[in-house]
């Protein structure tokens, strides 16, 4: 799981602080962005083993960026994960359109984030079907 | 006589009238008859008599005609046995048609004619027309032979029998019609007794045709059927003049109760025509029964188009046929909250719930006599309804996000990475900043709602301004002091009064130099003044931070809305303390407007009216 590289988008600068601390720690390279739009580029140049963004940003939001994902990268292998305040039915509905898309519920549990992430990445060192499953 | 009274006779005693000349008519016609029978009995006797007799003729030989001299012959003698028969002449002529011997009555021209020569036509008779009298004749005549050969001829002559009264026979005339002509006046001034009464029916049918009522019923002497018919015919006036007043009686509370009909009716219907709303009624069988003009105006359609037919005719919109078609024949109890959201085309931009209200009859709770249907404008309810979820939605998100950062943080400063002094420090800043953040976001969100929700008692009081934003500019000034900035603050000596709410707009004014010191760089600088004309006081805000571009100048100061901008989202803020600072100083009948340019930082101003200005325009 060591070097699996994590993209990580908000336009909260503490949270990408917080996250980054924790992911480098637990050994993981990550990557950020500020928005959809530099997240977008950097995907396309690079894209990472897995993508954990916020929801509301400006320019480009989590959503947006999500759709232009499915849309230029229909065979991606990186799974997604959203911060959100609340994963309503809507959002829900949506991300069932987007493929392997789950949702991080703010407050987020750093304890619980690692153990889903070895849970992820353990499946794809192993061959297995990675999935992102939802984390509390 | 004048012939107005003959007229009037006429119609009094034209049936009495009409039966004499009925009798008069039936004695002319028997006797007419009676005459026409006696003339063909008569002529049938001639027939008889002339044909026998000339047959017995025929058979004597001529020589026995001709008379001897001095002696009578057989024509005398025939003369002599029938007497003044209808015989009006015999007459024996030669073979050459000679007369030979000929007896007449009296007054009698024998016609001159000339015998048959066939043998045919020897035997026969014949009618002529008595020479110089139109008489008309029948003649017989037959051969008469000598030794086989004929010898000459006889004619017998008979006077045709005429129709009319022969003086002999007006004895029998007049004892035949004079009984006929005298009973006619007595079965007429009988009948006339006995129909009396049947006249007085027919004057108290006319009275009571005239509307005249009756008076009592119909006394009169009559015979016992017709006086039998009489009593029946009193009873059924009085039960007819019974039945008449009782008909009377309800009609006349038809009437009334159709008044009242009509006078709720309309009230009803006036009911409907004020109410705010769109409104019609639709009947158990779908059918409009009542609408008032909202609907036309909301449908784009006549209202005489609307009442007394169903929807599928009148209205254009599918989706509003197919719920009022559904509506018409429910059978549902007590109030329902079915109700289909509708957009009309003349009104873009509003919406209207339809709303279906079963009527309920007091005599039949089961079975709805229709549906009441409300158009209820819900335009604003829906905006609020929208912009209260999506208020929800944004608070939930700014409160979560520090929130999300705090409990990151805290969770980090348990394991290994709080055993790091540095990260130590640097959680303790963030955690700080964030509750300050999370603090001033809650402050904000419950301002708001106050306003909002007009739960906020403003508390105006004549303020010293000056001491206000001094206080409020140094507080934030020094907040600030980590970015260097250049806080410069302009204010002149006095300010003239105004009334203020020195709390909220303490609030005001900080959210303004906050996001003035927020959106500035490093060494940056930031500069309140207050300015003031004959009418108003003028507070300025002014920083050299990254400015706001034009289009989006109006919509910083909606709530949650954050600037697309990168270098604005970089800055933590939560989109309220613009919003809650117009709320602010428009509530003071201010205003706060923003001046700005990308790169070249803005300037907020507070306008108030002076308290002198407040005075003169309330007066």
């Amino acid at each position: 799981m060591t070097g699996k590289r994590i993209l990580l988008v908000d336009d909260e600068p503490h949270v990408i602080r917080v996250l980054k601390l924790a992911l480098d720690a637990a050994g993981y390279s990550t990557d950020e962005a500020c928005n959809g739009c530099q997240a977008l580029e950097k995907i396309r140049g690079n894209p990472p083993d897995l993508l954990i963004t916020d929801i509301d940003m400006p320019q480009m939001s989590g959503r947006d960026l999500c759709d232009r994902i499915a849309e230029e990268m229909p065979g991606r292998s990186f799974g997604i994960y959203v911060l959100s305040a609340r994963a309503e039915d809507e959002l829900r509905r949506w991300s069932q359109g987007i493929g392997n898309l789950d949702f991080l519920e703010k407050p987020v549990s750093i304890r619980r984030l690692l153990a889903r992430l070895k849970e992820y990445f353990s499946n794809d060192d192993s061959g297995g079907e990675r999935q992102c499953r939802q984390v509390r | 006589m004048p012939l107005s009274r003959l007229a009037s006779a006429w119609r009094k005693e034209r049936l009495g009238l009409t039966m004499i000349v009925a009798s008069l008519a039936v004695i002319a016609i028997t006797v007419l008859l009676l005459f026409r029978y006696q003339q063909r009995s008569e002529e049938n006797n001639i027939q008889s008599q002339g044909a026998s007799l000339v047959r017995i003729l025929t058979r004597i030989p001529y020589a026995r005609f001709v008379p001897e001299t001095g002696k009578a012959g057989i024509l005398s003698i025939l003369q002599q046995i029938r007497g003044t028969s209808d015989l009006a002449y015999l007459e024996i002529v030669d073979a050459g048609g000679r007369v030979v011997e000929e007896i007449a009555g009296n007054d009698v021209v024998v016609p001159a004619a000339s015998l048959p020569t066939e043998p045919a036509g020897w035997v026969g008779q014949r009618r002529l027309v008595m020479p110089g009298s139109n008489r008309k004749m029948i003649e017989f005549h037959a051969p008469l032979f000598e030794h086989d050969q004929l010898a000459g001829y006889v004619r017998l002559g008979y006077l045709q029998p005429v129709v009319g009264p022969r003086p002999d026979q007006l004895e029998f005339v007049a004892s035949f019609a004079l009984p006929i002509f005298l009973l006619t006046p007595l079965f007429y001034l009988l009948l006339r007794r006995e129909v009396r009464p049947v006249r007085e029916v027919n004057t108290r049918l006319d009275t009571l045709m005239g509307g005249n009522g009756l008076a009592g019923s119909v006394e009169l002497a009559a015979s016992a059927e017709l006086q039998d018919f009489m009593e029946r015919f009193n009873r059924f006036i009085d039960a007819s003049q019974h039945r008449i007043g009782e008909l009377e009686e309800d009609r006349t509370q038809l009437e009334t109760s159709a008044k009242l009909l009509g006078y709720r009716r309309s009230r009803v219907e006036s009911v409907l025509q004020s109410f705010p709303e769109a409104v019609l009624v639709l009947d158990e069988s779908g059918t409009v029964s009542l609408a008032n003009a909202r609907v036309g105006q909301l449908l784009d359609v006549s209202n005489r188009d609307i009442v007394g037919k169903k929807p599928v005719e009148w209205c254009k919109d599918p989706g509003i046929i197919a719920f009022l078609s559904g509506q018409g024949g429910r059978r549902s109890h007590g109030y329902h909250s079915d109700a289909l959201e509708y957009t009309p085309g003349s009104l873009p931009g509003r919406t209207f719930a339809i709303s279906p209200y079963p009527l309920f009859s007091p005599q039949d709770t089961a079975e709805p006599p229709g549906t009441l249907v409300v158009f209820r404008d819900i335009t604003a309810e829906k905006l609020a309804r929208d912009s209260s979820g999506e208020f929800v939605a944004h608070v939930s998100h700014e409160l979560k996000t520090p929130l999300n950062v705090l409990a990151m943080y805290s969770e980090m400063l348990q394991g290994a990475e709080g055993g790091r002094e540095q990260f130590r420090i640097e959680a303790a800043n963030i955690i700080h900043d964030e509750v300050e953040r999370l603090a001033l976001l809650i402050n904000n969100i419950l301002s708001i709602t106050k306003i909002e929700t007009g739960s906020i008692s403003i508390e105006r009081k004549r303020v010293k301004l000056r001491d206000l934003l001094e206080d409020t500019f140094n507080a934030c000034a020094r907040g600030g002091q980590e970015k260097h900035i250049d806080f410069q603050l302009d204010l002149p000596h006095e300010i003239s009064p105004v009334a203020l709410d020195k709390d909220l707009i303490r609030i005001a004014v900080n959210n303004l130099l906050t996001n003035a010191i927020k959106y500035s760089d490093e060494h940056g600088m930031v500069r309140m003044a207050v300015e003031e004309t004959e009418r108003t006081v003028r507070v300025s805000v002014r920083d050299k931070g990254i400015g706001i571009s034009p289009e989006e100048q109006e919509k910083i100061f909606d709530k949650f809305y954050r600037s697309q901008n990168e270098e604005v989202s970089r800055r933590s803020g939560h989109g309220l303390g613009l919003a809650l600072a117009r709320e602010i100083i428009q509530l003071h009948h201010g205003t706060l407007t923003v001046n700005s340019a990308p790169g070249e930082g803005s300037e907020f101003v507070i306008e108030f009216d002076k308290e002198a200005e407040l005075l003169r325009r309330a007066v």
